[in-house]
């Protein structure tokens, strides 16, 4: 019978093409803004490490002054120096890394393989050695530097793939040399493409631009005194010769993350943060009532909204945009399917049952689903061709995955055939004998 | 002809389609009036004033590669090399510039033992000729003296600004800190317990930012603190307006003269930089308006789609009405009353919607109160959609022979 | 084949209750052709409805072909109309988006029928009203006769126990009306029962046996006998 009732379809949308074609049209452009909009809001509130996204936490202490003390008030985004180090020295977590970001100059070697290069300014990650391993970064030649370059300050660098392509020709890069700031550096290992959506190891610039070109060891950029770059928070006087970034400086500049893979641990982790924070304020150096946290990634996350509300507002606005041309079908489909209602009164009393009735009308709002469908597909890719062509640091991630793929082409067909329900139900309803009467 | 019968036999003979074109109407008015009022707060932020004079600026912002040897010296090098520029009226070096990327901000108190600050406000380090330069008007008080200026050494940071002994601050600031009085005159603290004193109030000056969480776009203090061009500001260079392509040209090539051992990172003129700045709440704004611009169409072809199944389906009926009298501009207006008492229905409920609408975008969103202004805007493009779109069908209605009546379908 | 005792049919509105049809006695045997005439409002079109189970009754026995059609669902209802009942209407009710053969297919698609045993039915249907060579042809480019011929097609393609004809020369001038009527006489000498609604005496002289309904009630009035049928006239009133 399906193929009978396709078979009708298509010829009554044939019949009345103007009308179908406002119908498909219309969940076509329903479909493509929503699929648009909900293609970036999956992309970019998607888990950068869903294999272990639950087992980072980004510790959080209170290290500010009494001044200004609202109750309740969030502790800051980041660590002081001397916190996020004793907390990398403790070593209570499985895995733990402090970090900064910052920016250097690169000075190419003109006898390198990537040829003969100005001078240019890169954007380089301080950190220790476990940020490797702990967020799995992808590593196309050598490896991470040992935990003994933290403790000496090695010159030695870990460059991104882009970098590498750059500055060596895509070569193995490894062991080379490369100067950066004046300093020379010895290249340790080569990332694979790592393009962490959002950049969720530091929120506190762009939520998403592509991971750093260069990472050094944090103790080595302090030694050199490198230039750092990022959001500080600066609570308190400092005594006179301090700067900011010293060691003892009353200010918050450093990221600082652990990695512990069972929820007890985590327990015990953060009652090793109060613990803690109680000695520092006991001690003097913290002034207010302990105030830890310890997030989950994905926690973090949500609390630093890393979806622009724009992106949201855009999704709510198609899929109100989706709604009203779903209504409009409803509307068109009921007036298709009534102004058919003596061919049905036939079709009835020459023994169509409802259900017949009922079906072919459905079979119909389904293919003017999959016409929709499709086209909708079509402008699903061309609505990211065009965010693509945004200057927007999440352009290239607008990109659609097979699963928003099938969920373009199902939602154009539910949708069409929750709209053809109600018109399908009234086709259904019309009596046979009402359509006998010779007039 | 009456409304009353027109409005018997949709509530008796075509609830359902009638409820969909309600309900439709509804939802493409509550979301149009969202949206015109969304388009509206977007122009306004795209127009927000900088305060300084944009046509005829540009800046080159540079980076040392190493550490520099005397990065003042250097500084006024490059000024001199700017200033030697043919074109160039006047050049200045600053920490931060409106629409850069970077901000430099401080809580300011009235009273060193406050502990809630009185307003946030960004701090604008400039030279001597950055008021003039950059094209700052004060009302009130004067600019800052020769000997008043400070150099900014980067290693000791921020504890400098403590040396500052004189500010001058916007008007927004003003109004804020000193309601009701000349601000001049006045001593602030940034929360510290040496005071700097208030010398002068200018117009307006936007924080680099614009708006934000803890404080308006206007609220910015300036110093005067001669920054040396390493720590991420930039050259601002004053021209006549079709001068700038070719001076920022000239002056890229005059800042990379010294050697490799420093990088221009950004050149642009000041029109450029507020393009992108603004760039996410232009598109935002067309996207609505193309947005509004297909709900209107749908909504419309929706309209014309029943109006054009229900003539068809009282073709007899009209016939009958024409055979017992009624005129071509009876039936025809038969026809438009019927999707006057719709859309206005759809427009009453729509416009409920569109303030439930708002209310949730303000309390999710932070946006404000959707404004009056947007309803009547609303009501009278959904009304005149209506009536344009019922037009085709009316007349077709219109055209149907009165001996329809006499003939057996 | 066709045994209503006792039919009922009440209409109720708000206002008024309408009694179409009141304890309506009527039979109809295998292989015969009835006329069932009436003045207008008589209640021949209620009749009509209700035997061709278009409508349901409100009280009352009614039997088709051995089987009782009282209180059965629609869909049971839909599936006897199918397989039982052939319709011929006097606006004929051709469906005009579909060619002849398309037509004459919508009953047996309903059936369910393979591929082939439909192509040959409908062949066969269309052979018998002579119109064979027109399959492909639309509604709109036949004449009326040849519209009506095409529903008859159309109801006997499924082979019917019972042919329901309402007025089926109504729409047609007089020589065509003949042609149809002789088709029907054709059917009928053939072995086909027929009940024919009709308000022309004429045509109703036709068939075997009229039964008169009026005011919700049917009578049998025994038809004059024609040449040729003159056998089967004297037909008992009550069976």
């Amino acid at each position: 019978m399906l193929r009978y009732y396709l078979e009708l379809a298509l010829l009554s949308l044939r019949r009345s093409k103007v009308l179908t074609a406002l119908m498909v049209v219309a969940i076509a452009f329903g479909v493509g803004a929503s699929m648009t909009t909900l293609t970036v809001l999956h992309v970019l509130s998607g888990d950068p490490l869903p294999e272990k996204s639950s087992t980072l936490y980004y510790p959080q202490l209170d290290p500010r002054t009494e001044d200004g003390f609202p109750p309740g008030d969030d502790p800051p985004d980041q660590l002081t120096r001397l916190d996020a180090e004793t907390l990398l020295a403790e070593g209570r977590a499985d895995r733990q890394a402090l970090m900064t970001g910052g920016q250097a100059a690169v000075l190419p070697d003109p006898e390198g393989p990537g040829g003969a290069i100005e001078p240019f300014y890169a954007s380089v990650r301080y950190t220790s050695t476990d940020f490797f391993p702990m967020f799995d970064v992808p590593f196309s030649a050598g490896r991470p530097w040992d935990a003994s370059e933290d403790e000496a300050g090695g010159r030695v660098a870990v460059i991104s793939k882009e970098l590498n392509d750059k500055l060596f020709a895509g070569e193995d890069s490894a062991g080379r040399a490369l100067r950066i700031d004046d300093t020379e550096f010895r290249i340790v290992g080569v990332l694979d493409r790592w393009r962490p959506a959002p950049r969720f190891y530091d929120l506190t610039t762009s939520h998403f631009t592509e991971a750093e070109e260069i990472y050094l060891p944090y103790s080595t950029s302090r030694d050199l005194e490198m230039t750092r770059a990022g959001s500080m928070d600066c609570f308190d006087t400092r005594p006179p010769g301090q700067t900011e970034t010293d060691l003892g400086a009353p200010c918050t500049w450093i990221q600082f993350w652990v990695e512990i893979s069972s929820p007890d641990d985590a327990a015990s982790y953060l009652a090793f943060l109060e613990n803690y924070s109680e000695e520092q304020r006991q001690a003097g150096r913290f002034e207010r009532p302990v105030n830890v946290r310890l997030p989950a990634l994905m926690d973090w996350l949500e609390e630093n909204e890393v979806v622009p509300s724009d992106v949201q507002l855009q999704t709510w606005l198609a899929l109100a945009f989706f709604a009203v041309c779903l209504i409009n079908t409803i509307g068109l489909l009921l007036a298709k399917f009534l102004r058919r209602a003596p061919e049905i009164g036939v079709r009835r009393a020459l023994g169509a049952s409802r259900r017949a009735v009922f079906s072919q009308c459905l079979v119909e709002s389904g293919v003017i689903g999959i016409a929709g469908g499709c086209l909708g597909l079509a402008l699903t890719l061309l609505g990211l061709w065009a965010v693509r062509q945004q200057p927007v640091e999440y352009a290239e991630l607008a990109q659609l995955d097979l699963a928003m793929l099938i969920a373009t082409l199902v939602a154009a067909i539910v949708s069409s055939l929750l709209a053809g329900l109600l018109p399908a139900w009234r086709a259904c309803q019309i009596a046979p004998a009402m359509q006998l009467k010779s007039h | 002809m009456t409304i009353a019968p027109i409005l018997r036999s949709l509530l008796a003979r075509h609830k359902t389609a009638g409820s969909l074109v309600i309900v439709e109407i509804a939802l493409t008015c509550a979301i149009v009036a969202n949206a015109v009022f969304l388009i509206g707060e977007r122009l306004q932020r795209i127009q927000t004033d900088s305060g300084v004079a944009e046509r005829e600026l540009s800046r080159v912002q540079l980076a040392g590669v190493g550490n520099q040897d005397d990065p003042h010296g250097q500084t006024r090098e490059d000024l001199a090399a700017l200033r030697a520029i043919p074109g160039v009226d006047s050049v200045t070096i600053t920490n931060q510039v409106p629409f850069g990327s970077s901000s430099w901000n401080s809580s300011l108190h009235l009273d060193p033992d406050q502990s809630e600050p009185a307003a946030h406000a960004a701090l604008y380090l400039g030279d001597a000729d950055f008021l003039d330069t950059v094209g700052l008007r004060l009302v009130a008080g004067r600019d800052f003296r020769d000997g008043e200026f400070l150099d900014y050494h980067p290693e000791e940071g921020w504890q400098q600004m403590l040396e500052v002994d004189t500010v001058i601050i916007t008007r927004a600031l003003a109004e804020r800190l000193f309601p009701g009085d000349s601000a001049v005159g006045e001593v602030l603290y940034f929360g510290e317990e040496t005071p700097v004193r208030v010398v002068g109030v200018i117009e307006g000056l936007m924080r680099p930012t614009g708006d934000s969480a803890d404080a308006p776009g206007h609220h910015s203090v300036l110093l005067p603190v001669r920054t040396p061009y390493t720590i991420g500001g930039s050259y601002v260079l004053r021209t006549a307006p079709s001068d700038r392509e070719r001076v920022l040209g000239d002056a890229t090539e005059a800042l990379s003269r010294p050697g490799a051992s420093r990088v221009v990172l950004e050149q642009e003129t000041f029109e450029e930089l507020r393009a992108e700045f603004f760039h996410a709440d232009r598109a935002m704004g067309w996207l609505l308006l193309i947005v509004c611009g297909a709900l209107l169409i749908v909504t419309a072809l929706g309209i014309v789609g029943l109006a054009s199944f229900w003539v068809q389906q009282r073709t007899r009926q009209i016939g009958v009405r024409r055979a017992l009298g009624a005129t071509r501009g009876q039936i025809a207006r038969h026809f438009q009353v019927e999707n006057l008492i719709l859309t206005s229905a759809g427009i009453v409920l729509g416009m409920g919607l569109a303030y439930a609408i708002n209310a949730w975008l303000m309390q999710r969103y932070e946006l404000p109160r959707l404004s009056w202004i947007a309803l009547p805007f609303g009501a009278v493009t959904l009304w005149a959609l209506g009536q344009l779109s019922v037009l085709g069908p009316a007349r077709r209605a219109a055209a149907i022979p009165p001996a329809v009546a006499t003939r057996s379908v | 084949m066709l045994h209503m005792r006792t039919i009922s049919k009440i209409y109720r509105t708000e206002l008024v209750e309408t009694h179409a049809l009141r304890e309506l006695d009527l039979h109809v045997r295998e292989g015969e052709f009835v006329a069932v005439t009436g003045p207008s409002g008589s209640g021949k079109t209620t009749f009509l409805n209700i035997a061709g189970l278009l409508e349901e009754f409100t009280s009352g026995e009614y039997e088709l072909d051995g089987e009782s059609v009282r209180g059965l669902s629609d869909d049971a209802r839909s599936r006897l109309r199918n397989r039982k009942i052939g319709f011929i209407f006097q606006s004929f009710n051709l469906i005009s988006d579909l060619s002849l053969f398309d037509n004459v297919d919508v009953p047996l698609r309903y059936r369910g029928m393979k591929t082939a045993e439909r192509r040959r039915r409908i062949g066969d249907a269309l052979e018998r009203v002579g119109l064979a060579s027109r399959m492909g042809h639309y509604p709109s480019e036949l004449s009326g006769g040849q519209q009506q011929r095409a529903a008859i097609a159309r109801a006997l393609a499924g082979s019917p126990k019972l042919l329901l004809a309402d007025e089926p020369t109504g729409n047609l001038d007089s020589q065509m009306a003949r042609g149809v009527l002789e088709l029907l006489e054709e059917l009928h000498a053939s072995g086909a029962t027929i009940v024919m609604v009709t308000h022309d005496p004429e045509l109703a002289a036709r068939a075997q046996r009229n039964i008169h309904i009026v005011d919700g009630q049917a009578t049998d009035v025994e038809a004059l006998p024609r040449p040729g049928h003159g056998g089967l006239a004297a037909t008992p009133s009550r069976i």
